[in-house]
């Protein structure tokens, strides 16, 4: 018998109570597995903290289960929408593109576009070959016919493509030619390289078609007896401005269209103009047919867009500027965004649930290892019931969503300072494609993910997970740890997540009179940033409680909130870099990037910002000076000594991980107060490199004095305030030693004057110091 | 790993671990209170990291001028021309299997012929064409006897190859086949007056029953036994033509079959036809052998070499389907030839069926080298001139024969036509020897591994890595193990902290990781695979019941792989 494996995702993941939520699961070796519905208190089974702590909740979908193995379409292509069959071409044909192959040499396939059948062999495309070379070929059926051209594709570099076929002489012809200019690739002129070839042949027969074959670009119909039709012989790199005729071009067409002319229109059947359907706010995922048939095509598994053309030329940087340059779609043949499985049960939520982190729990076979799932999910208030708000930053666990450093980053183990321990999630995760990649992550072709989304399990957002590169628990279990306080403590709070806040702005949070941020909220949008902001101007009291916070500008689209996009690039503690020219936001049109290079610095919004990362050591604060002062001093109410935090579960320490620091350089409110700081972190704590204009020896933790965390507060207009921890690892500092530490007595006595209506304890002591001490 | 530790047990160094004074580390963090940060450890004394670099002057091993110099004329690209490529028709297949390439040295295009044995075809079988014009007057009529009796030899050993090359059915019963096919036509011919063209028509005819009835026991019986059946086959009919009046046991075969050769023509011409006639038989026989070797059955069959069959079965492959088919198609050839054969010589002899005639045979296929086509050709060609045209030297020739087989199959493992691969594999291993023998292991990598590198910044990282280590095994010492033992993780003294850069460094594949067996209970120590999608090895049974135990686990491996290169 097959191993007992279960994973699964729901459509949503912020609900409200009596709401409906889709429940999607594959399981291997079982058909049936058992669900019920629990609500998550506390995910670190750190032996220091109180371990994993779930409550079952009654719900109807509790019970059995039937389950089954569902298949994942892997890699990125477009379908053309083509019911009329016009692309299933009798007579004679010419495909040509641009294209900019990321991985020739990949050893596999590669479909550029065509209409083919790998499992029937019918039909005719273009394509790579497992040599690396282009080739045109045509089925039969029982019979395939080839011609490829001279030499291997060069990757990274924009070539001019095209394929002829003449039924009538059999002669097929195959085409490249190098359309780099001296920006577009990744060789220059200097480079004695011949990337010309021409190459005809004569067939033997005509291509018979099916009836239902799509027309792809970047992958071929493929077909398995369990799984149905899919998509195999994904591509990729880039592909820019396809078109198909229905006639054979000749020699000076295709020089005019290499040359930027627009195809001839006589015998035109389609031509995808990639350039087309660019606004100021970005772009979608139809690509427009600007044919006679009006054949446009979809992307499967989000292609990315705004990329550079193969007519980019350096000059512009964003397709707002110059779309014309941006018709680049590249494709990846990992690429994965949506599982899209059948829905295994559509469960109807309890109308009194809590609010809270709620998982359907589902064990297969014996219920252990692998054979355990818990598809998390949040539930936020009908009505907003709660003083105090924790708002789960769900946009940083796509980020981080099923992350693969520990086994493909080579600088992990430098960076985090110790051997990863993996665990058997991990090593499934990194088994199995089907689970997609983070954006901390690399295409096989080398470039950076810039898509994550949670319609695909998650299987780092899950209790009990700690992150293999540094042993510790990190996102969604580590804030869990924060909830797990609030339920400790009693507090009436309500759960929210960043898509709430992306999709309602300031009115999901508006009504809370304290809202505490998670330990990582790293990856913002505008609109997130926008309705923090406003609340904390309009009043409201604002804990962050982490660390490396609102650092990259992130996009959702409206209507598919499950899908975030970023672009990492020039500066900021970055997994990738994106290439030249493509640093805007396919989904927005805003430059990505890190907010403080947009003139938006965390420091602005909560008094600190990113400093400093380490990953073995955690280190206490202890208070300063300032801290004694009666406009704060009412904070340390029942704490004894000038230590804080000198215990917690990452790392032993409630300054550690990312460290943010005050920095009136970059915004902090002028009346900020530093109440507390970290010191002494390690020499594996690195100042982080957007500081850095020239590195020089000692910018480690021991030699640095900006490698700390400050603990800000400073009050906001209408009785607004704002703390910031500036650590990652303080919310996991909460749980240690059973919630009774000077940590969780610190937070408590601002949580408790946070939500006290009316004026901030020590608000009158403002006067000017005339002191005799 | 007790080895290591027990080495570098304090005050127990060895020669392998220099032998350091004693010296010491201050914390920077101890003012700090930070855990476990002592104010003052034993450490090393100090090192200064470039001291090998300014040593280190030339490389250990012997640096030698590689490069190897191009006599010989290839053909640019195409560039923007247009490539217009001939087929074999009506196949798919290009004339010449070119490759269009870059120099890695140049990046000039250049075309490489792949595989130059359509040009030696060629070559061959028009220097047999236009063999009679230069014969030698004296040899004229043994050469033109000779020249007939290779085609048909040749044709034979064809089609048997296929049976033993393709099918991979060890049949000696080839020749029977033939014999039966031959004795059979004859007889029709000779008793029913049948005319010489439907000869070897009526002798496929018997060819197929024989191969049906030879391939039964093929699909139960194989290598060894098999062979004995077919050569009982052999045996049997010849002692049933020989015992038999109607086959003409007195006679010593049976003659006077209907011949395609008018006997009214000189005997030159007479000499000629047959010659010709004969080649045309081995061309015959090449397109069948290309035809069933290089399509479909042949390929099924190159999936199921000899003791891989169940791995070809399991995936879905009928080899046993095709071995049979081949057999058939092949039996078939045999007996048109066999008919061929009676139309030629105007009958046949028990000699046909006899067992030196079979270790003839076998001899031609073997020297040539089993599973090719030119082999079985070029091996009936050395065979029947040593045995046809230098008939004069008697029964020596037979010995040479012998000594040639021998020669063969004691020191070729394909055949002639085998010498390439094996050469090539040859040298290989010399080179791997003597690379092996002349390079430091880790070290510098040699002028000629260095032209086999893609990426030139890895000849760099390789000297760079060199340097690291000569470096950073001067630093390990009993001080600095206790110190990692004590905490893994933190601040570490200047010399600890190097190594611990070093190793985190190192590229992902084989480099170690920890696995969770039970969280904060047992942890295992696994090496990743540094290839997407393999999943890590494990690496050895210990479990650690800590973290910190894992670290200093993966730590101390670290050391010992170190102190080995």
């Amino acid at each position: 018998m097959a191993e007992v494996k279960i994973f699964g995702y729901t459509d949503k993941i912020s609900v409200k109570p009596g709401q409906s939520i889709d429940v999607f699961v594959s399981a291997d070796g079982v058909s049936e597995a058992e669900a019920k519905l629990v609500r998550l208190i506390h995910g670190d089974e750190h032996p220091d903290g109180p371990g994993f702590l779930e409550e079952e909740v009654a719900c109807e979908a509790d019970g059995p289960w039937p389950v089954r193995k569902q298949y994942t379409q892997v890699g990125s292509f477009l379908e053309v929408a083509d019911p009329e069959a016009v692309l299933a071409l009798e007579g004679p044909l010419t495909l040509h593109a641009f294209i900019y192959p990321g991985l020739p040499e990949a050893g596999q396939r590669q479909g550029l576009l065509g209409r083919w059948d790998n499992d029937r062999n019918m039909g005719y495309a273009l394509g790579i070959n497992r040599k690396g070379h282009l080739e045109f070929w045509v089925g039969r059926g029982d019979e395939v016919d080839y011609v490829e051209a001279e030499v291997p594709l060069i990757a990274k570099t924009w070539y001019f493509v095209a394929a002829t076929f003449d039924p009538a002489s059999g002669r097929a012809t195959v085409h490249q030619e190098s359309v780099a200019n001296r920006y577009n690739g990744l060789l220059g002129r200097v480079a004695p390289i011949d990337f010309r070839s021409h190459v005809a042949e004569t067939f033997r027969f005509r291509p018979k078609h099916l009836p239902d074959t799509p027309f792809l670009i970047a992958g071929t119909r493929d077909f398995h007896e369990a799984r149905g039709h899919f998509v195999s012989q994904t591509y990729c790199g880039k592909i820019d401005r396809p078109g198909v005729h229905g006639r054979v071009l000749g020699e000076a067409e295709f020089d005019a269209i290499k040359g930027g002319a627009l195809p001839p229109p006589d015998g035109m059947v389609a031509y995808w103009d990639t350039t087309a359907g660019y606004t100021d706010r970005g772009i979608g995922d139809v690509v427009i047919d600007a044919g006679p048939h009006k054949l446009d095509a979809r992307g499967y598994n989000r292609p990315v867009r705004a990329q550079t053309g193969w007519n980019w030329n350096g000059r512009n940087d964003c397709f707002r500027l110059a779309p014309e340059e941006y018709g680049g779609v590249e494709f990846h043949y990992d690429a994965m965004i949506d599982c899209n499985w059948a829905l295994t049960r559509t469960v109807r939520l309890p109308e009194t649930l809590k609010s809270g982190v709620y998982a359907f729990r589902l064990r297969a076979g014996d219920g252990v290892g692998l054979g355990e799932e818990r598809v998390v999910f949040f539930v936020r208030p009908t009505i907003p019931a709660g003083k105090v708000a924790l708002l789960f930053p769900t946009a940083s666990y796509l980020a981080y969503a099923n992350e693969h450093l520990s086994f493909d980053a080579q600088i992990i183990q430098p960076m985090t300072g110790q051997p990863p321990i993996v665990s058997e999630v991990d090593i499934e995760m990194y088994k199995n494609w089907e689970f997609g990649l983070s954006t901390y992550d690399a295409w096989a072709d080398g470039n950076g993910v810039c898509y994550s989304s949670y319609r695909r399990p998650i299987l780092n957002m899950r209790p009990k997970y700690r992150i293999s590169s540094m042993g510790v628990t990190w996102g969604f279990a580590a804030d869990l740890s924060i909830l797990a306080w609030l339920e400790h403590k009693g507090y009436a709070y309500d759960v929210l997540t960043d898509e709430d806040l992306h999709v309602e702005g300031l009115d999901a949070i508006a009504s809370y009179a304290c809202v505490l941020s998670g330990t990582h909220p790293e990856y913002y949008s505008e609109r997130m940033l926008d309705a923090t902001e406003d609340y904390i101007a309009g009043g409201g009291r604002y804990i962050y409680m982490g660390g490396n916070g609102y650092y990259w500008n992130v996009a959702f689209r409206d209507d598919e909130p499950w899908i975030m996009e970023v672009r990492k690039l020039d500066s900021g503690m970055r997994a990738w870099a994106a290439r030249p020219g493509e640093h805007y936001l396919a989904t927005t049109g805003q430059k990505s990037g890190l907010w403080k290079n947009l003139g938006r610095p965390p420091q602005k919004l909560v008094g600190v910002g990113f400093i400093a990362e380490g990953f073995e050591t955690s280190r206490p604060y202890r208070r300063m000076p300032d801290s004694y002062h009666r406009t704060v001093s009412w904070m340390m109410k029942g704490i004894e000594g000038e230590m804080l935090g000198e215990t917690g579960l990452a790392y032993g320490g409630a300054a550690g991980l990312e460290l943010d620091r005050y920095d009136l350089n970059y915004g902090t409110p002028p009346h900020a107060r530093i109440v507390a700081s970290s010191g002494g972190h390690s020499d594996n704590y690195m100042l982080s490199i957007e500081e850095i204009l020239y590195p020089y020896p000692g910018l480690a933790g021991s030699q640095d004095y900006r490698i700390r965390s400050d603990m800000v507060y400073f009050t906001a207009p209408n009785d607004g305030a704002v703390f910031s921890t500036g650590s990652i690892a303080f919310g996991q500092a909460l749980p240690a030693n059973g919630f009774a530490n000077n940590i969780s007595t610190l937070l408590g006595n601002l949580v408790d004057a946070f939500i006290a209506p009316g004026r901030l304890p020590g608000a009158l002591w403002v006067n000017d110091e005339k002191q005799w001490k | 790993m007790v080895d290591v530790e027990q080495r570098l047990r304090p005050g127990t160094a060895t020669a392998d671990v220099p032998d350091t004074p004693a010296s010491t580390w201050r914390n920077p963090l101890h003012p700090w209170g930070a855990e476990g940060a002592e104010e003052e450890i034993p450490s090393n004394p100090h090192r200064d990291p470039r001291e090998v670099w300014v040593r280190t002057r030339e490389s250990k091993a012997p640096l030698l001028p590689v490069g190897r110099l191009r006599y010989y004329h290839k053909w640019p690209g195409h560039g923007g021309r247009l490539w217009q490529r001939m087929r074999y028709w009506p196949t798919r297949r290009r004339v010449l299997h070119i490759r269009g390439e870059y120099n890695p040295k140049t990046l000039r295009r250049e075309k490489t012929i792949v595989d130059k044995r359509p040009i030696w075809w060629v070559l061959g079988l028009v220097a047999l064409l236009l063999a009679p014009a230069v014969m030698p007057a004296d040899f004229q009529n043994t050469l033109m006897t000779a020249g007939a009796t290779f085609g048909i030899y040749a044709a034979i050993n064809l089609c048997w190859m296929l049976i033993i090359g393709t099918a991979g059915i060890y049949s000696l019963a080839s020749y029977a086949v033939v014999g039966a096919a031959a004795f059979g036509t004859a007889w029709l011919s000779i008793h029913m007056g049948l005319p010489w063209w439907t000869l070897p028509l009526v002798g496929s005819a018997i060819g197929l029953v024989f191969g049906l009835i030879i391939a039964i026991p093929a699909i139960r019986l194989d290598g060894f036994y098999y062979a004995l059946l077919t050569i009982g086959l052999n045996e049997l009919c010849r002692v049933y033509t020989l015992q038999s009046k109607q086959f003409g046991s007195s006679t010593g075969g049976l003659y006077g079959a209907d011949t395609y050769i008018p006997q009214s023509w000189s005997q030159e011409s007479q000499s000629l036809l047959a010659y010709y006639a004969c080649f045309a038989l081995m061309v015959a026989a090449l397109i069948l052998y290309r035809f069933v070797d290089g399509r479909r059955l042949g390929r099924i069959l190159k999936m199921a070499p000899e003791k891989r069959e169940a791995f070809a079965e399991a995936t879905g492959v009928n080899f046993r389907r095709a071995r049979i088919w081949v057999f058939i198609i092949s039996s078939i050839g045999l007996g048109f030839i066999g008919g061929f054969y009676t139309a030629h010589y105007r009958g046949v002899s028990f000699s046909i069926f006899s067992f030196d005639t079979v270790l003839l045979g076998l001899a031609m296929l073997v020297i040539g080298g089993i599973g090719r086509a030119e082999g079985a050709v070029v091996g009936t060609a050395i065979v029947i001139f040593l045995d046809k045209v230098l008939i004069a030297t008697g029964p020596i020739r037979l010995i040479l024969i012998g000594l040639i087989m021998l020669g063969v199959v004691l020191f070729l493992k394909g055949g002639l036509f085998g010498i390439k691969a094996q050469f090539g594999a040859w040298r290989d291993k010399k080179k791997s020897e003597r690379r092996s023998r002349r390079a430091e292991k880790g070290g510098e990598m040699l002028p000629e591994e260095a032209t086999e590198t893609k990426d030139k910044d890895l000849i760099y990282w390789r000297r760079y890595d060199k340097m690291q280590r000569d470096y950073l095994k001067s630093l390990i010492s009993p001080e600095i193990i206790e110190e990692h033992r004590k905490s893994p993780l933190g601040q570490h003294s200047e010399p600890l902290e190097r190594l611990l850069l070093y190793f985190r460094r190192a590229p992902l594949a084989d480099k170690y990781a920890i696995t969770v067996v039970k969280p904060f209970q047992a942890y295992r120590i696994v090496a990743l695979s540094g290839q997407r999608g393999v999943a890590p090895r494990i690496v050895e049974d210990k479990v650690y019941p800590t973290q910190d135990e894992a670290y200093h686990g993966v730590f101390l491996r670290r050391v010992q792989d170190l102190l080995e290169t």
